[in-house]
């Protein structure tokens, strides 16, 4: 099982929250290592996600909930 | 002569050119204006009574580029046909400096379907792939799609480069600042061109622009820039070879503004009367006054002369006989050519 | 391609959920993969990778003699990008906003779209020229319009307006291969940015291959026998809804996607109303003078008769786009004004 972590993007802010703006996956979908999962963001700032490992994903949010940078967003299993 | 407004390198005393480089500077000329007269003569013809531009086998503006012979003369003998140009609304003496045929300009002009663009483009838009010419209507707007040629021609690795030809008037259109910029910035192979003839049609360059010397402008934009004065077709050809040269070299774009003479009106029907030199203007003919100093050279002579212009007045009414006689256009086929 | 993802290459099949905007990255990408003429011009297209995401993650595969950075100079790179398609190059060149197009409308309408023919089909001017439009962010009359129909209305260039990833992709290869000036509008509402309200039409699969989606062909973006509704860009979305809400009454809304406005598929419109015999048109540009009087007179210069109502077209009325929300979304071409159009002309 590999996580599949929030990206710290503000890192004079590790506290700062953001949000999962896009999934581009369905939750339980097979996934590749290295695919696109999500597009993320803290502030203005955006960021793609992608797969650390290949695997069934498991969303732990959704779009557009408030999450804090080092979250756990999804598991890989 | 011509003054250097940046602080480049030092003048080298006017040279003196070899007599095939005078004489074939002075046949251009010939030939261009031999070919404007016939036009002209064609033009007219069938205005009348008065004078009706929609009129006759060449309706539409006209605008004939007596005068300024000298510039196209004096900057095509550095070109060959795989270096580009764009021009204005007066492009012919630069068409015919850079090389192209004859008929096929000829054609377009009458609007026949044996022109370079069938017929559809007309005097103002003029497209020669087979020279990369090419000129529009519209004020300054030939200069940006000059930066676009010269940006190919260094992608594809090839020694072709980009004149770009306006007039004074230009000078204060946006587009002409944004595209030194741009040229400069980008270190372009453009040489770009600014014939100040006196007139943006009616208005005098006082009245226009700021600044006495559009060469000035040029520092503005980091590039080196000359003006050459009086008309002279020697001056702007020791200009415009070391303009082409610097671009050849990769080193970039350059300015030239040449003080040259708009012989006759804005467009053919111009009565000129906010023109109070007009009388003086005949004698300003660049054309007899290069072809005097020729003789005086012992680079021509009267036989000469007279041999060189019968055969070019035979091009030339060749030219006209193969435009009247290519068909006209079919309106069925009107929208041909939209989409390729 | 994406920034993380292993980058796609020709060859490969399957396809992949993107954004709008990856979709049109993808494309890009995979044409200028295979014609080095390809390069993109444009304002913040470099490191930015475009204000509205246009070309994001390009600067790191090609280079920037390749993914360009111009200065705020519109008539001169647009006229550079015209220069160099007459010489064989095939550029992408960025207007930052189609409001911006008063600053170098002469070379667009008079240079690009017109050299071809003054030339007499002599000379090819194969560039796309990319804009982002569209309002509903709060952006203002300024910068929050869609001019379609301006651009629709000269001759000269083709024009292409995607609403989905599937198209985006398809109509950008299909842009860039054709030998076309094509003007290739996105509306910023469409794209998926993660920051600003997506409906989520907006993120689909997408093929990884490269493929083309043919310009001049509508799409039939929902099935319906009642009544025809032929629109574009956002509000083919909004329209969807509507058509989703009517579905659970028994109203049947058929939805076209223009896609293309030049050559507008002129036989899907008169098919589709040919079935249903009412026509609403969504079009969030100006009313007047503009598309959707294009689309009402396609049905009446060919048979008036097969109305069976007054065409209804729901669009900006005309009025300069506002900045309070509550304005703006009274003149924007929203779901609530589509249903009320619907049921008018279908006396419901």
């Amino acid at each position: 099982m590999t996580d599949v972590v929030f990206p710290t993007l503000a890192k004079e802010r590790p506290e700062a929250e953001g949000v999962v703006s896009t999934w581009f996956v369905d939750d339980g979908a097979t996934v590749a290592a290295g695919q696109l999962l999500a597009e993320v963001m803290v502030d203005k700032a955006a960021v793609e996600v992608s797969a650390p490992a290949a695997g069934v994903v498991h969303l732990l949010v959704a779009e557009e909930d408030t999450v804090t940078q080092g979250a756990v967003i999804a598991r890989i299993t | 002569m011509s003054t250097i407004s940046t602080t480049s390198v030092a003048r080298e005393p006017a040279q003196v050119l070899p007599p095939e480089t005078r004489l074939d500077l002075y046949e251009m000329m010939v030939l261009s204006r031999t070919w404007e007269e016939a036009i002209q003569r064609e033009y007219h013809a069938d205005k009348g009574p008065g004078f009706d531009i929609g009129k006759g086998l060449i309706p539409g503006e006209m605008h004939l580029s007596a005068g300024q012979e000298p510039v196209a003369a004096g900057v095509c003998a550095h070109l060959t046909t795989d270096d580009a140009i764009t021009a204005t609304h007066r492009p012919h003496h630069f068409a015919i400096a850079h090389g192209m045929d004859l008929r096929a300009l000829t054609a377009e002009i009458f609007g026949r379907e044996g022109g370079l663009g069938h017929g559809r483009g007309g005097h103002m838009h003029l497209f020669d792939p087979k020279t990369h010419f090419s000129c529009s209507g519209i004020i300054a707007e030939g200069y940006p799609p000059a930066l676009g040629m010269a940006f190919a021609f260094r992608s594809q690795g090839k020694d072709a480069i980009a004149v770009a030809v306006t007039g004074e008037g230009a000078a204060n259109q946006g587009a002409f600042h944004e595209s030194l910029n741009l040229a400069a910035l980008w270190k372009l192979p453009v040489v770009f061109i600014v014939e100040d003839n006196d007139w943006g049609i009616s208005v005098p360059r006082v009245s226009s622009t700021a600044i006495p010397n559009n060469a000035d402008r040029a520092v503005a934009y980091g590039i080196p820039g000359e003006r050459v004065e009086d008309n002279d077709v020697e001056g702007v050809f020791a200009a415009a070879g070391r303009a082409v040269e610097r671009a050849r070299k990769g080193e970039g774009p350059s300015l030239i503004e040449v003080h040259t003479l708009r012989m006759l009106g804005h467009f053919e029907g111009d009565a000129q009367g906010y023109r109070p030199e007009l009388p003086e203007v005949p004698d300003r003919d660049p054309i007899p006054r290069y072809e005097q100093q020729l003789l005086t050279d012992g680079v021509l002579d009267a036989a000469g002369v007279e041999h060189m212009r019968a055969s070019i007045r035979e091009r030339v009414e060749d030219a006209i006989a193969f435009a009247k006689s290519s068909p006209t256009p079919e309106p069925a086929a009107a929208g041909s050519y939209v989409f390729a | 391609m994406t920034l993380t993802e292993a980058p796609v290459t020709a060859g490969q099949t399957g396809s992949h959920r993107l954004s709008t905007a990856k979709a049109m990255v993808e494309a890009i990408d995979l044409e200028m993969e295979r014609d080095p003429s390809v390069f993109y011009l444009g304002e913040d297209v470099g490191k930015y990778g475009g204000i509205f995401s246009s070309t994001l993650g390009l600067l790191d595969k090609y280079g920037p003699s390749r993914i360009i950075d111009t200065p705020i100079s519109e008539t001169g790179f647009i006229g550079l990008a015209i220069g160099a398609a007459t010489e064989g190059m095939r550029p992408i060149a960025e207007l930052m906003f189609a409001d911006f197009m008063g600053v170098c409308l002469d070379q667009i309408y008079n240079h690009m779209a017109k050299i071809h023919f003054e030339s007499g089909g002599n000379v090819k001017v194969p560039m796309v020229l990319t804009t982002a439009v569209g309002g509903g962010y709060g952006d203002a009359a300024q910068h929050s319009q869609c001019l379609w129909g301006t651009f629709a209305h000269l001759p000269g260039m083709k024009v292409v307006v995607p609403s989905n990833p599937f198209d985006a992709k398809g109509l950008m290869t299909a842009a860039i291969r054709d030998d076309n000036p094509v003007v290739y509008m996105f509306h910023k509402g469409v794209m998926g940015l993660p920051w600003m309200a997506k409906n989520p039409r907006s993120i689909a699969d997408v093929p990884i291959e490269a493929y083309e989606v043919p310009i001049g062909e509508a799409r039939v973006a929902n099935e319906g026998d009642d009544v025809t509704v032929v629109t574009l860009s956002l509000s083919v979305h909004h329209a969807l809804d509507v058509a989703e809400k009517l579905a659970g009454e028994g109203i049947g809304v058929e939805v076209i996607d223009l896609r293309s406005l030049v050559p507008l598929d002129r036989e899907a419109i008169l098919r589709s109303v040919g079935k249903t015999g009412h026509l609403v048109v969504v079009d969030e540009d100006y009313l007047s003078f503009g598309l959707s009087g294009e689309v009402a007179a396609t049905i009446t210069d060919h048979d008036p008769s097969m109305l069976r109502a007054p065409v209804a077209r729901v669009a900006n009325p005309g009025i300069p786009v506002p900045y309070a929300r509550s304005l703006e979304y009274a003149v924007l071409p929203r779901p609530d004004r589509i249903e009320a159009a619907v049921r008018k002309v279908l006396g419901a």
